[in-house]
């Protein structure tokens, strides 16, 4: 009982920062159709927007020094700020491109952004210490559950709940959903589409700020790789979701977790290298399976 | 139809230009002779492979695949197994069947064998994703790709895990190369015209109207991803033997961002688009790091801070992409005489403002 | 479409024009070509062992220079890139250098150190602590100027034997690299020789795991928690797992290789004891051999900062090997060079001793320096030699 409860909860806390990536792609495919390939960049300069520039081995924690009520705002703002920056620079061009040609134009500005970041603090992984009795961990029924882990799941299912209502309920949440549905139509009906476009890339931004935020109090350490992998694993689950639902996406983030940690405890020690490999073949039995996603919604359909 | 010249009276001059661009670089080559200079060359050439690749399959069924360095990687390791010193091998890669084990191959037969090995594998690849479209597809491919690299991330006897295979014959000379390349970009050429070719961009413009004129899309697809997998194969071993060592991760995320994005500024429903990208991203990429090492201006030397060519590549693909978000070559083929062709070869409308 | 075609080839035969380097003839000095990083991930790596090596050079020229000539320094930038490395090591052959220094990682080190094999000039890797680099990997005319990985697993293993006392072992292995590997092979030949150690469990990670959860729960799953866990990983993982297996409320001593030496990035666990790694020497201050203290000295006035962990030393290391090699041998002449080199016995170096043969031109066994970690604070407190070498044969098929 208590080892079920372990694995539930070491999945819940991998399977929450899979979602919460899920969730800032889910959110910008919803609007725009595109893939943001920079997501995962715009994570690692979150995290480095806490130091000071330096390409010394060691870490010259600037901001990171705020107190945690201005640190935390002052860093959801960095990635909202970064984020609908690029929107108005980069993407705002790319309204009528295809897919595919948004897809590499976010690509080389993730690009940018990581070679921005390796000029001001070179490619040595940096180390920060944020709020560590965050991660000293507590035993409750016998499993270990930091506060980190248990924080990190509210503030997933929070941050959906709000995304949630505020996209059913509020003006602006219609008028995204409309944007998203048909966008020359929105716009002749009256939605101010470009608004409508920046606000989701805002929350988008600060999205990977809270990933990067848990990210660095887990690991301390800050690298310009590191939104890399987790930016991959939810852009896989946003597809497995369904391209353009939310909740589908945290699923799928919540499942892909599970998978991974649920491998690792089960299989044998040779064949655990290969954890990743089952992963995504899991991943391409499940395309097989719903090619539309668990939750297909109707912007993500091929329109034929 | 009657009275329209065929198809290829009408393109054959593409890949013939196509060619020429290929053959001045060789010249180049030849001229200068440097053993740097022949790398980049050499460099240029493989990408263009890598490129026209991925083209067969992007450009002519539209479905974006992120998974196909992955055959890249098994051509590549193909070549090692095959080419390498039977000693190497045996205290290396001692899973490797016997018969692999105990010969030596001449490189050429390395080349062919990645051909066939990744077109094999992208056949069966393609046989389960292929009735799958739009996005789910293009992660399918990469799932594809990840499985690929884990296994051979971690398959220790056979491909000896992340370290390095070395050992594998250095060809240094330019000329295999463009053959290879040209090759390449033959195969392109006579796959888009042939009946299977154009009926898969038949049915990238017009899925619908393509399926009910009986065009079987899976089974059109197929054909376009198992040709596509085995010319990445042979990028792949032309890759292994021009640098001489393989690892895994060579082949993943960051060469598959880089040839995808050579081929989407180049224009990526054109053969043209595909090869002029290479070319002329590589000249971009090459120019900066001339500066990069610094220049001399008047006897004052001016030099770009390192790091810089990157985040300008990067930079410029994107102002590209702004103000041709359909390439370089806007999706058109190169031809002779030149005139104003659309991507199917057949003249524009005069209608149609976006040629302008 | 015309003018595409035009302005294509124009371009492209101008912008290659351009990119060909100009051959340059060594004359009456000695060149070292540096075919390493200076830009991208493997920068932070190549350049403070690239310095060191600097320092050297500057010693010896400003001692009169090598054979009575200077020695000049040429470089080419690899980009952090194989295909680059391969054109890099072209490029400083082609500038007549004598010998072509490489990357500090064996994958992106080799294509500059083949193509210098290729050539003919003796080739040195910066700190690859694969046995790949070198003839095994390479050819007979390559060789490592720091030790073996799987010695830094065997000394860790043989030393908290004998000095801690350790006897239940863990064996945690990040399976990012091949460095990584290699420390756990080391790990793996020294446990049987220790009597009565054994091991107790073993698992695996990846460096870039955004959580280790469930391998630690394997770890506190066990009735009792080991003596040692052989940590086998690097930078940047390996502070994430050290983090969250000390936030878990594991206790025991951890070990682990050189790839975590220096104290840059102790800010992320600042209460860390009971860690240990190998060193070849202090970037602490407080080595036992003053001269390593007065080069750090040097080093931060060359450079401005101290050394940032022990992989500065070995491009030192090289420099000073291969010089009195040339002065042996009266010539630079690769094979004259490597037939000095190989009859290196324990050459003494500010370093640790340094041996090469025929068969191996790496070390299979050394002197470490143990570093401890104590409540945050990196400090010298043990010295360790492996009691024997590990045999070429076991490294070979690894």
């Amino acid at each position: 009982m208590t080892a079920l409860l372990q694995i539930l909860f070491d999945a819940l806390s991998l399977g929450s920062l899979y979602a919460l990536g899920a969730l800032g792609i889910a959110l910008i495919f919803g609007v725009m159709r595109l893939v943001n390939f920079a997501h995962g960049d715009y994570i690692a300069f979150c995290v480095f927007a806490m130091l000071w520039p330096s390409i010394d081995a060691a870490a010259i924690v600037f901001a990171g020094n705020l107190p945690t009520v201005i640190l935390v705002p002052f860093i959801l703002a960095v990635g909202a700020g970064l984020s609908v920056l690029s929107e108005i620079v980069v993407f705002r061009r790319f309204r009528n491109a295809n897919p595919a040609t948004m897809m590499i134009a976010s690509f080389a500005l993730g690009f940018v952004i990581k070679y921005f970041l390796l000029m001001l603090y070179s490619s040595r992984p940096k180390s920060i210490d944020l709020w560590s009795n965050l991660t000293r961990q507590i035993e409750i029924a016998g499993a270990r559950i930091p506060p980190l882990q248990v924080i990190t799941i509210g503030v997933t299912i929070v941050i959906l709940i709000a995304l949630t209502a505020f996209l059913k309920r509020t003006r602006f949440g219609l008028e995204m959903r409309a944007a998203a549905e048909n966008f020359t139509m929105a716009r002749m009906l009256g939605v101010r589409a470009n608004r409508v476009i920046m606000l989701a890339f805002a929350v988008s931004g600060m999205l990977a700020a809270a990933v990067g935020l848990i990210l660095v109090t887990q690991t301390g350490t800050v690298d310009i790789q590191m939104g890399a992998n987790l930016m991959l694993v939810a852009f896989v689950a946003t597809v497995i979701g369904g391209l353009g639902s939310l909740p589908g996406a945290v699923l799928a983030g919540y499942l892909i977790g599970a998978a991974t940690v649920i491998m690792q405890v089960v299989l044998p020690p040779d064949a655990r290298p290969f954890r990743d490999a089952f992963v995504y073949g899991a991943v391409i039995v499940m395309l097989i399976w719903r090619p539309n996603g668990l939750f297909a919604s109707r912007a993500a359909k091929q329109r034929v | 139809m009657a009275g329209r010249p065929s198809i290829l009276a009408r393109t054959w001059t593409t890949p013939v230009i196509l060619i020429i661009i290929l053959a001045a670089l060789q010249l180049a080559a030849l001229a200068v002779g440097s053993g740097p200079f022949n790398q980049t060359i050499i460099e240029i050439f493989i990408r263009v492979v890598l490129v026209v690749g991925l083209y067969v399959f992007i450009g002519n069924s539209g479905v974006i695949s992120f998974g196909h360095i992955g055959f890249t990687c098994l051509g590549a390791y193909m070549t090692a197994w095959l080419t390498m010193l039977p000693a190497i091998k045996k205290s290396k890669l001692k899973g490797l069947p016997d018969i692999i084990l105990d010969n030596k191959l001449a490189y050429g037969w390395g080349l062919l064998a990645a051909v066939i090995f990744a077109g094999l594998a992208a056949f069966v690849a393609g046989k389960v994703l292929m009735r799958l479209s739009g996005i789910a597809a293009s992660i399918a491919t990469f799932a594809v790709l990840a499985v690929i690299i884990q296994v051979y991330s971690n398959w220790d006897s056979v491909t000896g895990a992340q370290s390095s295979v070395v050992g594998i014959p250095i060809v240094r000379v330019v000329w295999p190369y463009f053959l290879c390349a040209g090759a390449a970009v033959l195969v392109a050429y006579a796959h888009q015209i042939s009946r299977s070719g154009l009926a898969l961009r038949a049915a990238r413009d017009e899925a619908t109207a393509a399926a009910a004129s009986g065009v079987d899309i899976p089974r059109e697809r197929l054909v376009a991803f198992t040709i596509s997998g085995g010319i990445m194969g042979l990028g792949g071993a032309l890759f292994a033997h021009s640098v001489g060592v393989v690892t895994p991760d060579t082949f993943y995320l960051g060469l598959t961002f880089i040839t995808l994005s050579m081929l989407v500024v180049g224009g990526m429903n054109s053969l043209s688009g595909a090869v002029l990208g290479v070319v002329i991203l590589s000249i971009i990429i090459q120019l900066l790091r001339w500066m990069e090492k610094g220049v001399d201006i008047g006897g004052a030397s001016f030099a770009l801070p390192l790091g810089v060519q990157e985040i300008a590549i990067g930079a410029v693909m994107i102002v590209i992409l702004m103000y041709r978000p359909a390439g370089l070559t806007r999706n058109r083929e190169l031809v002779w005489p030149p005139r104003k062709l659309s991507p199917e070869g057949r003249p524009a409308a005069p209608a149609d403002g976006k040629t302008a | 479409m015309k003018s595409f075609l035009q302005l294509g080839l124009g371009a492209a035969l101008g912008a290659l024009m351009l990119a060909a380097p100009a051959a340059m003839a060594a004359g009456d000095k000695i060149v070292v070509g540096f075919a390493t990083a200076q830009s991208g991930f493997m920068q932070a790596y190549d350049k403070p062992a690239e310095d060191a090596a600097r320092i050297r050079i500057d010693e010896i020229n400003k001692a009169g220079g090598l054979l009575g000539k200077q020695i000049e320094i040429v470089a080419a930038d690899t980009k952090t890139d194989r295909a680059e490395g391969a054109k890099a090591g072209l490029e400083v052959i082609d500038k007549g250098a004598d010998l072509v220094v490489v990357s500090c990682d064996y994958d992106f080190g080799a294509p500059a150190a083949l193509a210098a094999e290729a050539a003919g000039k003796v080739s040195f890797f910066l700190c690859a602590e694969s046995v790949k680099a070198g003839i095994q990997g390479v050819g007979p005319h390559s060789f490592s100027a720091s030790v073996l990985a799987a010695v830094q697993g065997a000394t860790m293993a043989e030393w908290a034997y004998n000095k801690k006392n350790a006897r239940t072992f863990y064996r945690l292995l990040d399976t990012w690299t091949e460095y990584n590997k290699g420390i756990c092979d080391g790990f793996d030949w020294q446990l049987p020789k220790l009597k009565d150690a054994r091991l107790v469990g073993e698992d695996t990670f990846k460096n870039d795991d955004a959580s280790i959860a469930a391998q630690i729960t394997r770890i506190k799953s066990l009735p009792q928690e080991p003596d040692a866990i052989m940590l086998c990983t690097m930078m940047p993982g390996g502070v994430s797992a050290v983090k969250q297996i000390r936030a878990a409320g594991i206790k025991s001593m951890i070990l682990n290789g050189s790839g975590m030496s220096g104290s840059y990035w102790l800010s992320a666990t600042p209460d860390l004891s009971n860690f240990f790694v190998p060193d070849q020497g202090s970037v602490h201050g407080d080595d036992p051999n003053p001269k390593v203290n007065e080069f750090n000295a040097m080093y931060k006035a060359a450079t401005g900062s101290d050394p940032s962990s022990q992989y500065v030393y070995p491009g030192y290391v090289m420099i000073d090997v291969w010089a009195k090699a040339v002065e042996r041998a009266k010539s630079t002449d690769a094979d004259a060079v490597v037939a000095e080199l190989e009859k290196m016995k324990d050459e003494p170096t500010l370093f640790g001793p340094r041996t090469f043969t025929a068969e191996l031109h790496h070390q299979n066994k050394g002197r470490y320096l143990i570093t401890a970690v104590e409540n945050g604070k990196a400090r010298v407190v043990d010295e360790w030699t492996i009691s024997e070498p590990i045999p070429v044969d076991y490294l070979a098929s690894k």
